[in-house]
């Protein structure tokens, strides 16, 4: 239970501040953004780079955000990376193919998310198998049933749609023809997810499960009630992003939705969660998808070869466990001397 | 009577049900079981993940796991057409060469592993995401392109990347065999293999009985990627080109035969039988279903039904063990990895 965001109200000192779990995370990002903006120019310090970023950290942004919270809760969620397509694919399928309004399509699209969620915590809460072989099953099963549908009812692997104005305006616009809406939506859900982790009492309790299920259980807390809810959030967001491109894109297809999976487990880690349970921050997580898409997208702009982006991504991922690990060693040791 | 019900007790049981139940079930929808015995298009695949999942399997047994493998099977691949294709260098070279990148690897993700407090699951996948990296920027940067062509001498031909009888039967299927006699022998019947077994249930308890916890480590991660590399090495091969993509499909599919196996994720629990039976399950359920009148895409929807299945029946078979022997003995109820196969 080492939100250590929780100690603010003490005084901010120097030897406090580096010991911030978030400061590794911003340092990175910085040093990062600097990298590129050297190697890019002005193109990239410029609107054009900001939003080619932008809108690729919102789209697994907003993924990150809740497996993170899992992953704080001490869970995985691999089932993300089939949810982005499936429930795309249901928005076109009901309101594309089917003709139904706009409205139906989005809230079937949420709702496939939202039950496969509630599928994968109901499994992991129910059972003694990880989440990770769950979801790795659930994943599986979703890809197959995904695929099996369009092509039963469809005939085809992909199905276009025309969205409803407003439905594109509020989901699939693009701000000047650079900034996506979907980073608008992103800020939201930081902000909703930075209320529910560090402000509301919610946030104690997913730190709690995370640290220790069982002593949580003895505490009161209904461990198996909020891991449920964090795998309904992850299918929510991950369904959210499937409704956000069918929007952008007017065409959902049935892959396609694999490299969330690894990503969205990246951004977190670069942003200072650990693996294990019990720790992490919303600002970190945040931070740790701008430093994952700034190396994403600034390979592109420094005229880089663009498979050198995935060779700096598994050093910054070395780096930030490694440094999170030290980090952590040198913050225990502080806060216990003082103590 | 008991003799069957101790059957059951054993920790592959789960899959060899799961096994029977697959092939069952496809002969309902309507496979010619002759025929599918016959077809090598599972048995390749088996040989394929199988090769890999093998070290797996040893690795979770010791609580550990390893993604890396993903990008491990085109790194072999890549380096051995790169060496011996574009180079044109003697082929034993580019064979060295795949082992090596594969032994280089797993030194640094065991090395990671030992000095690190972090799991393995994020070290992995950082040198997953590395080597992806390295591998496509160095093949563009050393050929220009993403596909390298080998033409493969007929020693090494034979020796990897031949098909057998005649058929298309790949001569890598008797690697897979020997290999998991020789894997059976090194977990179940060699004194490391209960030192895996004690890593897995207690690291701290093994390293002060004396165990080189560390040592095992980055052996178990360097037989791992080595064995990724030399199953890329044998597609280059026998293909006669390498291509940087693919290979990340084979993350899921080997962990998912390894845990049908009946391999604990959280270590301590596992035999070379199950994982060799739970690959077999799995090449049949992915390819099999060719051969039924099922659509292929429905695939997926099997596998992952069969891996819910198999993993729920694995839990229930191994508390069925426990209380069994509980019962029996009144000894501890503690998981006590079976050795037998």
């Amino acid at each position: 239970m080492s939100s250590s965001t929780q100690n603010a109200k003490a005084k901010v000192s120097f030897g406090r501040l580096i010991r911030l779990p978030e400061t590794g995370s911003f340092i990175g990002f910085v040093v990062v953004y600097i990298f590129f903006a050297i190697l890019g120019g002005a193109v990239f310090v410029g609107a054009p780079g900001w939003s080619s970023w932008l809108n690729i950290a919102a789209e697994v942004g907003i993924i990150a955000l809740p497996v993170g919270l899992l992953m704080i809760a001490g869970e995985f969620d691999i089932s993300v990376g089939s949810i982005v397509p499936a429930s795309s694919m249901t928005v076109a399928m009901l309101s594309g193919h089917y003709d139904l309004p706009a409205t139906v399509g989005i809230l079937g699209g949420l709702a496939v998310g939202i039950s496969i969620g509630f599928v994968n915590g109901l499994l992991v809460t129910r059972t003694t198998i990880p989440s990770l072989i769950v979801t790795i099953g659930v994943m599986f099963a979703v890809m197959g049933l995904t695929l099996g549908f369009a092509v039963l009812l469809k005939g085809s692997t992909s199905v276009s749609y025309v969205p409803h104005p407003t439905a594109k305006f509020l989901l699939g616009q693009f701000i000047n023809y650079m900034f996506s809406v979907a980073i608008f939506w992103w800020l939201a859900f930081v902000a909703f997810f930075f209320y529910i982790l560090h402000i509301s009492p919610l946030g104690n309790w997913i730190f709690a499960v995370g640290g220790d299920r069982e002593s949580a259980r003895n505490a009161g807390i209904p461990t198996s009630k909020v891991t449920i809810g964090l795998f309904m959030a992850s299918g929510f967001c991950a369904a959210f992003v499937g409704v956000a491109q069918v929007m952008t894109y007017q065409q959902a297809q049935v892959a396609g939705g694999q490299s969330f999976i690894f990503n969205s487990i990246m951004c977190v880690v670069i942003g200072g969660v650990l693996l294990t349970g019990g720790a992490g921050s919303i600002i970190g997580i945040l931070l740790g998808t701008m430093t994952f898409a700034v190396v994403n997208q600034g390979v592109f702009f420094a005229a880089l070869d663009p498979n050198t982006g995935s060779i700096i991504v598994g050093a910054l991922l070395l780096i930030a466990v490694v440094s999170n690990d030290s980090f952590r060693k040198f913050a225990i040791s502080a806060a216990s001397k003082k103590t | 009577m008991e003799q069957i019900k101790s059957l059951f007790y054993r920790p592959s049981a789960a899959a060899v049900v799961a096994l029977l139940s697959v092939t069952v079930f496809y002969i309902f929808a309507g496979v010619e079981f002759g025929k599918l015995m016959g077809a090598a298009s599972w048995v390749n695949y088996a040989a394929r993940i199988g090769i890999v999942a093998l070290p797996v399997c040893l690795l979770m047994v010791a609580g550990e796991i390893d993604i890396s493998i993903g990008a491990m099977i085109p790194a072999g691949a890549m380096t051995t057409a790169i060496i011996s294709g574009h180079f044109e260098l003697s082929m034993i070279f580019g064979i060295i060469g795949a082992l090596s990148v594969g032994v280089i690897v797993g030194v640094i993700n065991g090395i990671l592993a030992i000095r690190t407090n972090v799991p393995t699951l994020i070290i992995t996948l950082a040198t997953l995401v590395g080597m992806q990296g390295v591998v496509l920027a160095g093949s563009k940067l050393l050929t220009g392109s993403a596909s390298v062509p080998l033409t493969a001498p007929d020693w090494a031909k034979t020796l990897f990347g031949q098909f057998m009888f005649g058929g298309s039967h790949q001569v890598i299927i008797i690697w897979w065999v020997v290999l998991a006699v020789v894997f059976w022998f090194f977990l179940h019947m060699s004194k490391y293999g209960n030192w895996i077994f004690a890593m897995g249930g207690d690291k701290e308890s093994a390293r002060n009985a004396g165990i080189p916890v560390n040592r095992m480590t980055v052996l178990l991660f360097v037989l791992t990627s080595t064995s990724a590399t030399f199953v890329g090495m044998c597609h280059a091969i026998l293909f006669n080109s390498a291509q940087v993509s693919g290979g990340m499909n084979d993350i899921f599919n080997i962990i998912v035969s390894v845990v049908v196996g009946g391999v604990l994720l959280t270590g301590g629990f596992g035999t070379v039988f199950g994982v060799f039976v739970g690959t077999l399950t799995f090449a049949v359920v992915n390819k099999g279903i060719d051969f039924t009148a099922i659509d292929r895409n429905w695939a997926n929807l099997i596998i992952g039904a069969m891996l819910l299945i198999a993993v729920a029946m694995n839990e229930s078979f191994r508390a069925f063990a426990l209380r069994a022997s509980v019962g029996k003995k009144g000894a501890t109820p503690e998981p006590t990895p079976e050795k037998a196969t």
